[in-house]
């Protein structure tokens, strides 16, 4: 009995280990909700550390043209996500035009992208560490792939 | 009688941490009022007759990590480049430092049937007032003002035909709170300002 409780408690903290560490970079959240009759509604909450892992298995070639064409913007993107990350929350770009409204906001970390127009309604919301590892290792993808 | 002396004890106790409390408080709570808080560079353009608005609250700290990192055109690690026949051989550090070495005055004032154009410097900013009635502008206002350090960091670059924005953004940054570029027309309203709100509104 007592074995099983040790095999149990083992389990459940493997399995806490495990989920935080998926979580550890955040979660991103995609909600799309269309406004059409039948009401779809798209809501996937995502471990942000799946994004680096996914890049694992995208084709390598494919992964360091990506790469290439990136990395004269390198030092800036990397100076946005620094910037981002250190500055307080904000809504950085709002447009409204007539049916239509996005924002794109930083708050608690994450970068949020809220689009509404006539047929739909879609909120992103990626972390800014989530981001800025996969720059990091879509700028690395083209030296992986060298001889 | 034990334990009379341990509930006072301990009311004691009590007493000495909520005062610690209070006193945590209220050291962080005029640490967050006192610290420099960040500053945002707004612009916002709204077209009545569109029914359309961009707003865009830039951190000015984000802008001054970004530009020394971009290469593209003219842009070269935080400075533009102006072309030697924008120049045409006048010496803008010159005319600077007759500006900022003058008392508050009107510089220029033109006035035709279709426009009034004024240049002038008071309370240490450059201003610029344009109303144009042509035809075309639609009785288009605009109206400039940029504190001088600000002018004066933009030309502070060694070479004569380079402004230096990041120094700008820097010295904007230490400028306070301002309203620097507005231009209105029949339908476009443009504004530009500074200050440390991180929204719009």
């Amino acid at each position: 009995m007592m074995l099983l409780g040790k095999l149990a408690l083992g389990f459940a903290g493997t399995a806490l280990a495990g989920a935080g560490l998926l979580c550890s970079e955040g979660i991103v959240v995609v909600n799309v909700v269309e406004k059409s009759p039948e009401r779809h509604h798209i809501f996937v909450p995502a471990p942000a550390m799946l994004i680096p892992i996914a890049m694992h298995f995208a084709p390598k070639e494919k992964l360091a043209e990506a790469s290439r064409e990136i990395r004269p913007y390198l030092p800036t993107i990397r100076a946005a996500v620094e910037g981002l990350r250190e500055s307080e929350d904000v809504t950085l770009v709002e447009v409204k035009e007539p049916g239509q409204h996005v924002r794109v906001s930083k708050s608690g970390g994450s970068i949020i992208v809220d689009v509404e127009d006539e047929e739909n309604t879609v909120h992103v919301s990626t972390p800014i560490r989530a981001i800025s590892s996969a720059i990091e290792q879509l700028a690395a993808a083209d030296s992986n792939t060298r001889p | 009688m034990n334990l009379n002396t341990s509930l006072k004890a301990m009311g004691n106790r009590f007493q000495a941490i909520a005062v610690l409390c209070l006193l945590a408080t209220a050291l962080l709570t005029s640490t967050v009022v006192a610290a420099p808080g960040e500053r945002y560079l707004h612009v916002r353009v709204e077209d009545a007759e569109k029914g359309e608005s961009v707003n865009v609250n830039l951190p000015l700290s984000i802008a001054e990590k970004i530009l020394p990192t971009v290469n593209k055109g003219n842009l070269h690690a935080g400075t533009v480049r102006i072309s030697d026949a924008d120049i045409e051989g006048v010496d803008i550090k010159a005319i600077l430092e007759a500006i900022r070495t003058a008392p508050d005055n009107e510089f220029v004032t033109v006035k035709e049937q279709d426009q009034n154009v004024r240049v002038a410097k008071s309370n240490g900013n450059l201003i610029i007032h344009v109303r144009d009635n042509g035809k075309d502008k639609r009785g288009q206002k605009v109206e400039v003002t940029v504190p001088l350090k600000v002018v004066d960091a933009l030309f502070s670059t060694a070479k004569q035909n380079e402004l230096d924005i990041t120094a700008a953004i820097r010295a904007l940054d230490g400028a306070g709170e301002m309203l620097l570029v507005t231009v209105e027309d029949a339908s476009q309203h443009v504004k530009i300002w500074v200050d440390s709100r991180n929204t719009s509104d």
